[in-house]
């Protein structure tokens, strides 16, 4: 068995999330709660929150996002891709 | 590729649209939303308005014509089918300004006159430069014209109206909302169809760089036309200072408050927004951004 200190982040176990309903009306009503508008840059990304870099909504999920996660952009029918950036965020890059 | 092509359902239109946030709006606002008293009093303030809405109404008018031409152009039925959305999208914007223009006191019968003497000769030109690749049914071309640059216009140019409206006109500032969520479908569209389609035809961009290159001069033209010829300066300002709600709270756009910058900086602001996102959304789809001239 591992020992849980040394185990890697991208081997633990996700956080999860209950996601609450936001103000984002641009989808169908049950998926609504997936979506967010991004109040500025000033506004902070939860672990379970990227940016379309294309439509700038941001995207949330039910559990803590990682490198490789596959998101659906709903509001502009973007598949994205989610990477570490050079600042050791996550961002989202299109999959064509 | 099918599974892709299949997102662009009228379906999934209706349920996100009309029957999503346009439910229960009328000409893009709620019911009872009217222009402020101010400006439909104020000769100035409404002469203004009535400037900035003819260049919506002149700019939805290219995309209309664009994205309607676009239809038969498609290579497959799915596009086919989300340009005969968007196209319903472009007329529905092309009517909600129209309706701006007769709530703000424009008669039915001068509309034409009015919006040909408004109408920025600069606009036009950027217009023309993507409705000559729509008539020669040249898709990639037309799509990357319509869907990445004048909707990516569009798109800064819709938030940053409407952040400067949110407090003093929340009428117009949901009318703009709308467009918002509609110009997310649109350039969604442009890259992610595009960008699978340039692959597939590199010899395409020498020619569409040249297109980016030409509508972006004449987008910022039309900026500078916009903000440098602002008579009555001083006056505008305070009169606006005046509407009901102005200060309440920051109009914030790109860590910017509007209200507080000159005309110079918040042309400096929109053109570095616009064509950074032009930039960005080339790159993605393999396209190099040319810098145009600064007029």
């Amino acid at each position: 068995m591992v020992d849980p200190l040394e185990r890697k982040a991208d081997e633990a176990p996700r956080q999860r999330f209950l996601l609450e309903e936001t103000d984002f009306d641009e989808v169908p009503p049950k998926y609504r709660r997936f979506y967010r508008r991004r109040k500025g840059p000033g506004d902070p990304l939860g672990p379970n929150e990227v940016v379309c870099p294309v439509c700038k909504v941001v995207i949330r999920s039910t559990r803590e996002l990682r490198e490789g996660d596959r998101v659906y952009c709903m509001p502009c029918m973007s598949r994205l891709v989610v990477v570490r950036a050079d600042d050791g965020t996550l961002e989202a890059r299109v999959a064509y | 590729m099918a599974d892709f092509l299949s997102m662009y359902s009228i379906q999934h239109w209706l349920e996100s649209c009309p029957q999503g946030y346009l439910a229960g709006t009328a000409y893009g606002h709620g019911p009872d939303e009217r222009e402020p008293a101010l400006v439909l009093e104020n000769d100035l303030l409404r002469e203004q308005a009535i400037g900035a809405t003819v260049q919506l109404v002149v700019g939805e008018r290219c995309a209309l014509a664009a994205s309607s031409g676009l239809v038969n152009a498609a290579p497959d039925e799915a596009s086919k089918r989300f340009l005969a959305t968007q196209t319903l999208d472009e007329a529905r914007h092309v009517e909600i300004f129209s309706q701006r223009l007769l709530d703000l006191g424009v008669k039915k019968g001068e509309m034409e006159d009015t919006i040909r003497e408004h109408a920025n000769p600069n606009l036009v030109r950027f217009a023309e430069v993507l409705l000559e690749k729509v008539d020669r049914k040249d898709f990639v071309a037309g799509v990357v014209g319509q869907n990445i640059v004048l909707e990516g216009m569009a798109f800064s140019v819709f938030e940053m109206m409407q952040a400067a409206m949110q407090e003093v006109n929340p009428k117009f500032a949901h009318t703009l909302s709308g467009t918002i969520a509609d110009e997310r479908r649109h350039v969604g569209f442009g890259e992610n169809r595009i960008g699978s389609l340039i692959a597939e035809h590199p010899e395409k961009k020498p020619e569409i760089e040249r297109m980016q290159k030409e509508m972006s001069y004449w987008m910022l033209a039309t900026f500078a036309d916009r903000f440098r010829n602002l008579s009555a300066r001083e006056e505008i300002r305070k009169l606006r200072s005046e509407l009901s709600g102005y200060g309440s709270a920051p109009a914030k756009w790109q860590g910017a408050d509007l209200s507080a910058l000159e005309p110079a900086e918040m042309e400096r602001l929109l053109a570095d927004t616009v064509l950074k996102e032009f930039k960005t959304r080339l790159g993605r789809i393999g396209i190099e951004y040319q810098t145009p001239a600064r007029p």
